[in-house]
């Protein structure tokens, strides 16, 4: 290769950093954007500049033209809750990435294997045994984690999953631990113990609080933490166990700790927000074709275009009527026809079909 | 020869006598015995005669089977939940026999899926349940062979029919025209004052169906919407269905000035919504005009048989400059009439829930 | 180098292949002949270390780098990415590669002329391109020994000779132990030192090409008469011997 080309060469990978620079920084504005916009959105109307007046009211001395209610809706009921939804949608988006990059195909998310249900098992019995919150999360994060390893181990067929059996298996396992969510909520007492399990089990970003913040955004921090440090393991893992071996990679220790922090995350998730699906099956897709799949992109991608996704759509479930509408409802009813029109376009950018 | 002659004569007298009385009772028995009645599923149940052995699933249906038959003999079998609105409550103090009539018909809490077993054990010759919602809690008990009556809840007509229906089967329809008559003219009573209420002075109202697990509120289809209505209040979810969940912000948006909770939280009461800072700027709230539904032979809030006492309630919360009927005194009079029996100011005290309510706005008028 | 002894492999209550021993010195070529495709692919993955055995052992002194027959992958990183994750032997755990990693990656791929597909993802590539992507991959790990499985059975003859010559070149230039099993004999007598050939899971034998190579033992090896073929002074190749009779 001549010296010309071997800067055009360098010219092309400076292009292509630079394209990725350009999507970090759109990405990251879309995401204040966002926030900014949904912190303007509600039920209850609040013009632009109070809103922007009460946000800078926090950094520097505004005269507070804005009514006391404003205040607290803004900080009180929206910050909130726009920061639950972000740091789901970042949570789920990053953990439906890794789960792909471990079991080597692009059709799974948190829902499909099993770890939802699993969670959500962790969390109700949680309820009935006690008012703990560290507890819920705990065995929620213990439950999501074992459902994860049931249908890892129940679809295993020489070293590699099929997606057929990674979905029947997936099924399986979940069925199983809604079965254990009914048995909990029969024997849950009526008056008490009941209601709450079956609020928390429906889900909603409708009560969140700076402490549901900290319970969701502390877990799946550290788990998004734990998959992007082995981002480049995760490529390497993607290629097959076989191949990872012979690169001289501890297959089965990084599986496992890839998953506890999937089984993390999900589980913080669950635990604040209730079951949501169709985010950790869809968005890495959508990221994948906007940024190739070097888990070193992909990650932080996955998690911003979740977190950007998932404030959208909740401030859409508590603005469009005086009813609260489900989160999980809206991202299925999005997410499925577009998962569909991505299984037809499926390209060589992304992922190839074999 | 004389004497033989009036002998035979009065025996026969006796015998035809007899024969001819048995006839006449077998005929006057048989034409007072069966009863026929549609439900409210437009379906035709026929009883060989009263009611003996009746098991209610609808949770109203309990008292108002009780206030319509004038007791608990026939009463056989009841809902979790009805049984929980008699427990320390004025109709436990009437009939404590009602105590100990079995609740277990259906599982725990609010479900009304039949738990057939136990209702066979029951032996009920009547079994009434909901009509309205799937039929996964009918078939059990048609398939077990039971005879079922179905109501539905909603509109004001419907619990009409209730009574109506109810008075057929225990055979005192009077009775139950006697308490439709006791809603009409109630209800005309309020409807001529709040009719003449301009639309600006109706108080913002709005009922919470669940508050301490989820926030639920009662719309348009409801039947709490019917008496808010009449009371001369307006509905602020009015736009929605039957119950509806709703965030937070939009009740701020809605700033109801007056709130009711309702009666089946049993640890509900007023004092949760004052200590929410994020309700803080509430009408309601501000004007301490938060009232938890008072709770007589049956909670207040669902269509019962006391509901004309409801809407004399309310009329006087929403607006107390217009409204001042003697509340003890109707409910006194009343309770005469559907139990036999009347109250004093403690009973009285403990209906309208002073435990809860004694801080609220106006409160003191019903003392 | 790569030391056998006695090394047994069974599979289903079957011996694969029993009792083989063999020794492949420092910086020799050796290739591994067979009918039974099975048999040699388990040798080969023993060696590397993803087949257990179940008798005897196998002693490798370096690290390998292992070439597998036909390499799916899922996801179509681009090429300098595959390249790149060779270097997994040097990369600790939650590290990344350094830009140290990166540039041995791409001395790698320019000494196989690999320049002007770098950036290209892996689903563009012909599979000629692609198998060469893999034997780079497997020489950024800076391995000592490169272990392939058929890596031209799948490809036209003209990609088998931009591999071959490829991996005589790398070969020949670091000295590294080069092991492969392959369904060309003419490729063996061509290119290799020695020879595995492996008749049946009971009898193998080894030896340097020149002296084991001939047509009598293919002809045992594949059932079918074989004839040798001078090429040259210094060539010779083999063809299997049918006439249109014969059938």
């Amino acid at each position: 290769m001549t010296q010309r080309e071997m800067r055009q060469e360098d010219a092309k990978l400076g292009y292509f950093r630079s394209k990725l620079t350009w999507l970090y920084w759109a990405l990251v504005v879309a995401l204040v954007l966002s926030i900014l916009i949904a912190l303007g959105q509600g039920r209850y109307e609040i013009d632009f500049y109070s809103v922007s007046l009460i946000l800078l009211e926090n950094m520097a001395i505004v005269s507070e033209s804005w009514k006391p209610v404003d205040e607290r809706i803004v900080e009180l009921i929206r910050l909130p809750r726009i920061s639950v939804a972000g740091i789901a949608g970042a949570g789920l988006a990053v953990a439906g990435a890794a789960l792909q990059g471990i079991f080597k195909n692009p059709l799974v998310g948190p829902q499909i294997i099993g770890v939802s249900s699993g969670a959500a098992f962790g969390g109700a019995f949680a309820i009935l045994v006690s008012e703990s919150q560290v507890l819920l999360v705990s065995l929620a994060f213990v439950f999501g984690l074992l459902a994860i390893a049931l249908v890892y181990i129940v679809s295993r067929q020489h070293g590699r999953a099929s997606i057929l059996m990674l979905v029947l298996s997936g099924i399986v396992i979940s069925a199983f631990f809604s079965a254990l969510v009914s048995l909990t909520k029969f024997v849950a007492d009526p008056d008490d113990k009941l209601p709450a399990i079956v609020f928390w089990l429906m889900g909603s970003f409708a009560s969140a609080s700076y402490e549901k913040v900290l319970l969701i955004g502390v877990p799946v921090v550290f788990g998004i933490g734990v998959i992007y440090l082995l981002r480049f393991q995760l490529n390497v893992l993607s290629l097959g166990d076989e191949q990872a071996q012979s690169l001289g990679l501890e297959v089965e220790k990084i599986r496992w700790i890839v998953l506890a922090a999937i089984a993390l995350v999900s589980a913080a998730v669950v635990a604040a927000a209730g079951v949501i699906g169709w985010v950790g099956l869809v968005i890495p897709h959508f990221s994948r074709m906007l940024c190739g799949p070097d888990h070193k992109v992909l990650i932080p991608v996955s998690g911003l275009v979740g977190s950007i996704y998932l404030i959208h759509v909740d401030t859409v479930a508590r603005t469009i009527s005086p009813a609260e509408i489900p989160v999980g409802i809206i991202t299925a009813l999005i997410g499925a026809p577009i998962f569909a029109y991505l299984l037809r376009k499926s390209s060589d950018k992304g992922w190839s079909a074999e | 020869m004389h004497l033989r002659f009036s002998v035979r004569h009065i025996v026969k007298l006796l015998c035809s006598g007899w024969a001819f009385l048995l006839i006449f009772c077998s005929g006057v028995s048989g034409a007072a015995e069966s009863i026929e009645f549609v439900d409210q599923r437009d379906r035709t149940i026929k009883l060989d005669g009263p009611a003996e052995r009746v098991v209610t699933i609808p949770i109203p249906a309990a008292s108002m089977f009780i206030a319509v038959d004038g007791g608990t003999d026939h009463l056989v079998g009841m809902h979790n939940l009805s049984k929980a609105a008699i427990k320390g409550r004025i109709l436990g103090k009437f009939f404590p026999d009602s105590l100990s009539i079995p609740s277990n018909v259906t599982g725990e809490g609010f479900t009304f899926t039949p738990n057939v077993e136990e209702l066979l054990k029951l032996n009920p010759d009547l079994v009434f349940q909901w009509g309205h919602l799937n039929d996964d809690i009918i078939d059990p008990l048609e398939n077990a062979g039971l005879n079922v009556a179905l109501i539905k809840i909603g509109k004001e007509a419907f619990t009409r029919k209730w009574l109506q229906i109810m008075g057929a089967v225990t055979g005192k329809d009077e009775k139950a025209k006697q308490l439709i008559a006791w809603r009409d003219s109630v209800a005309k009573e309020v409807a001529e004052i709040s009719n003449s209420i301009p639309d600006s002075e109706k108080p913002r109202t709005l009922y919470f169906m669940n508050y301490l697990s989820k926030l639920r509120v009662a719309g348009g289809k409801s039947y709490n919407n019917y008496y808010i209505d009449l009371a001369g209040g307006k509905n602020v979810a009015s736009s929605l269905g039957m119950f509806a969940e709703v965030g937070i912000e939009q009740i701020l948006e809605w700033n109801p000035e007056v709130i009711l909770l309702n009666g089946f939280e049993a640890k509900l009461s007023p004092e949760d919504l004052y200590k929410n800072e994020l309700l803080a700027d509430v009408s309601a709230v501000k004007n301490r005009r938060v009232y938890k539904m008072p709770l007589g032979g049956y909670r207040w809030d669902p269509p019962n048989q006391e509901s004309p006492l409801t809407w004399l309630w309310l009329s006087m919360i929403l607006h107390p400059d217009k409204f001042n009927w003697d509340l003890t005194k109707r409910i006194d009079s009343s309770y005469q009439i559907m139990y036999g029996k009347g109250v004093t100011a403690a009973d009285v005290e403990n209906i309208l829930r002073f435990d809860m309510n004694s801080t609220a706005a106006n409160y003191k008028i019903f003392r | 180098m790569i030391t056998v002894a006695n090394a047994s492999v069974k599979y289903d209550n079957r011996f694969v292949f029993r009792d083989l021993g063999f020794t492949l010195p420092k910086g020799k070529i050796g290739a591994i002949l067979g009918s039974n495709g099975r048999g040699k692919t388990s040798l080969l993955k023993a060696i590397v270390g993803l087949q257990k055995l179940t008798g005897g052992y196998i002693q490798t002194t370096e690290r390998i780098g292992y070439v597998a027959q036909k390499t799916e992958i899922t996801f179509s990183y681009r090429v300098l990415d595959i390249v790149v994750m060779g270097r997994a032997p040097h990369v600790k755990m939650f590290r990344v590669p350094s830009v140290e990693d990166y540039e041995i990656a791409r001395k790698t791929l320019t000494d196989l002329r690999l320049d002007h597909l770098i950036y290209q993802p892996y689903s563009k590539l012909s599979g000629g391109e692609r198998q060469l992507v893999m034997i780079a991959r497997a020489l950024a790990s800076e391995c000592r020994i490169l272990v392939l499985d058929e890596p031209t059975s799948a490809l036209d003859l003209a990609n088998q000779l931009v591999i071959f010559q490829a991996l005589q070149k790398v070969a020949k230039k670091s000295g590294l132990t080069v092991l492969m099993t392959t369904h060309a004999p003419q490729q063996v007598s061509l290119m290799c030192d020695y020879v595995l050939l492996m008749y049946n899971a009971e009898e193998s034998e080894w030896g340097e090409v020149d002296s084991t190579l001939n047509a009598e033992n293919l002809e045992r090896l594949y059932g079918i008469p074989m004839r040798e073929v001078k090429v040259s002074s210094t060539e010779k190749t083999f063809v299997p011997l049918i006439s249109t009779t014969e059938i």
